[in-house]
């Protein structure tokens, strides 16, 4: 079967099965950013916005793309500087292994969307389904306050 | 994980449409809501999936009561106004609890209702809320979510078009509680109240308890025992005693038929003082 999407701002069409996973098809198409972790929706290494809204990638539908908009953690770049969570998860060392950050960036931007200035347990609320196995969420969770942070001041690159 | 054997996606722009899908592809058909559960748990003779998200029905419309289309998705319902409003915001309060930001923006109430998975926290709070489900089968019936339920292992199962919650009576306050080993975890146990109390007593209840490890279930007997009854310290003791001696408690992996028990016990008890102090005893 045939769908048109958007991926991080390019519009296409593209050939899926019908049983095809959204992390699948973004990983078939060079988006290595989405990372394969449990493919049952409990680690959110795989997340991926899908018209603003972040998703476990392995447990959507590929054909549910179609007519959407998907951002993976490489569209959320702009002319070459990185969105304000990926800049405070670097400031921050909110990294260890970095497995888990994609899905952390991408959860963490959904939330700010809705609620730009979260107390400590709504990002803990907020990063709930991305799961860190190397260290903790301490250092996540102050990236994602610093963030919002930045972008309440209204520069967005910074 | 995903079976093997699906063949085709249909994207139905009719409810028509899609439960002539349905009717043609008998068991080998699996409706689609946010589609985490076909995802998870098709069986390989699933050889066609009907994704619902074409028929318009992700809404929450306040309707003397409230009525939330199938495809709604839990986030949308938490950021719903009426949903928000509806008995001081109990289904904002369960289902911001339920599984992750992540899956909440995908999963429907109505997928969760159709998989009727024994672990849902969903199911005994809309049990207790006295959720009616609107079905199409060519045709379309409201039945009250427990009779759906019921039948839910019969062969031709209807399509679950939105479901209906009426208004609770006079002076309802409603009380939930979950027992789970992390906060993303299933629950355990999990247990939700609706008491309709005048000076002091209870004058209607509403009490289930799910995940024992069976579907939840109402508890007649215990909502007979609490009728009539003052909602203060000993008859909330002898409630929840009767509530942890009542239900189906079985052993499996995630928990003794004991310790289930126990949590029934102490489930009901939390959500029955949390009802009396917050009013129901006044």
């Amino acid at each position: 079967m045939t769908i048109t999407l958007t991926i991080n701002g390019e519009r296409k069409t593209l050939e899926i099965a019908p049983d095809e996973s959204l992390l699948d098809l973004l990983r078939r198409e060079g988006h290595m950013g989405v990372k394969v972790g449990c493919r049952t929706g409990d680690c959110g290494a795989c997340a991926v916005l899908l018209d603003g809204r972040a998703v476990n990638s392995c447990l959507v539908f590929a054909a549910k793309a179609d007519g959407r908009e998907v951002v993976t953690v490489e569209g959320l770049e702009r002319d070459g500087l990185l969105h304000p969570v990926q800049r405070a998860f670097l400031d921050e060392g909110a990294v260890q292994c970095g497995y888990c950050t994609p899905g952390m960036v991408i959860s963490a931007v959904d939330l700010l969307s809705r609620n730009p200035d979260p107390t400590e347990e709504e990002i803990r609320q907020g990063l709930s389904g991305n799961l860190c196995r190397c260290t903790g969420y301490v250092k996540q969770i102050r990236a994602v306050s610093r963030a919002a942070a930045v972008l309440r001041g209204g520069d967005v690159h910074a | 994980m995903i079976s093997t054997g699906i063949r085709e996606y249909l994207r139905p722009a009719s409810l028509e449409e899609a439960w002539a899908a349905i009717a043609q592809c008998g068991s080998a058909a699996s409706p689609v809501g946010g589609g985490i559960d076909v995802r998870l748990y098709a069986t390989p003779n699933t050889t066609t999936l009907v994704d619902l998200a074409g028929l318009g029905l992700g809404y929450v419309r306040d309707a003397h009561g409230l009525a939330i289309g199938a495809t709604t998705t839990f986030t949308e319902i938490l950021e719903s106004t009426p949903a928000k409003g509806y008995l001081d915001g109990i289904l904002v309060d369960v289902l911001e609890r339920v599984a992750s930001p992540l899956q909440r923006n995908v999963g429907t109430v109505g997928g969760t209702l159709g998989s009727a998975h024994p672990w849902s926290d969903v199911i005994p709070l809309l049990l207790v809320l006295d959720a009616a489900l609107l079905l199409y089968d060519g045709r379309e019936r409201v039945l009250p979510l427990e009779e759906y339920l019921a039948a839910r292992a019969s062969a031709e199962r209807p399509l679950i078009v939105e479901v209906r919650l009426p208004m609770p009576p006079p002076s309802s306050m409603g009380a939930f509680e979950a027992f789970t080993r992390t906060g993303f975890d299933v629950s355990i146990l999990n247990c939700a109240c609706l008491v309709s109390a005048e000076a002091g007593r209870c004058r209607a209840a509403r009490i289930a308890v799910g995940g024992t490890p069976a579907l939840a279930t109402r508890l007649p007997a215990v909502e007979r025992a609490l009728t009539d009854a003052p909602l203060d310290d000993p008859t909330i003791d002898r409630i929840a005693a009767l509530a942890g001696e009542t239900i189906d408690a079985r052993d499996d992996r995630r928990a003794s038929a004991e310790y289930r028990r126990d949590l029934a016990r102490v489930g009901l008890s939390r959500c029955l003082r949390r009802i009396s102090e917050a009013g129901g005893n006044g």
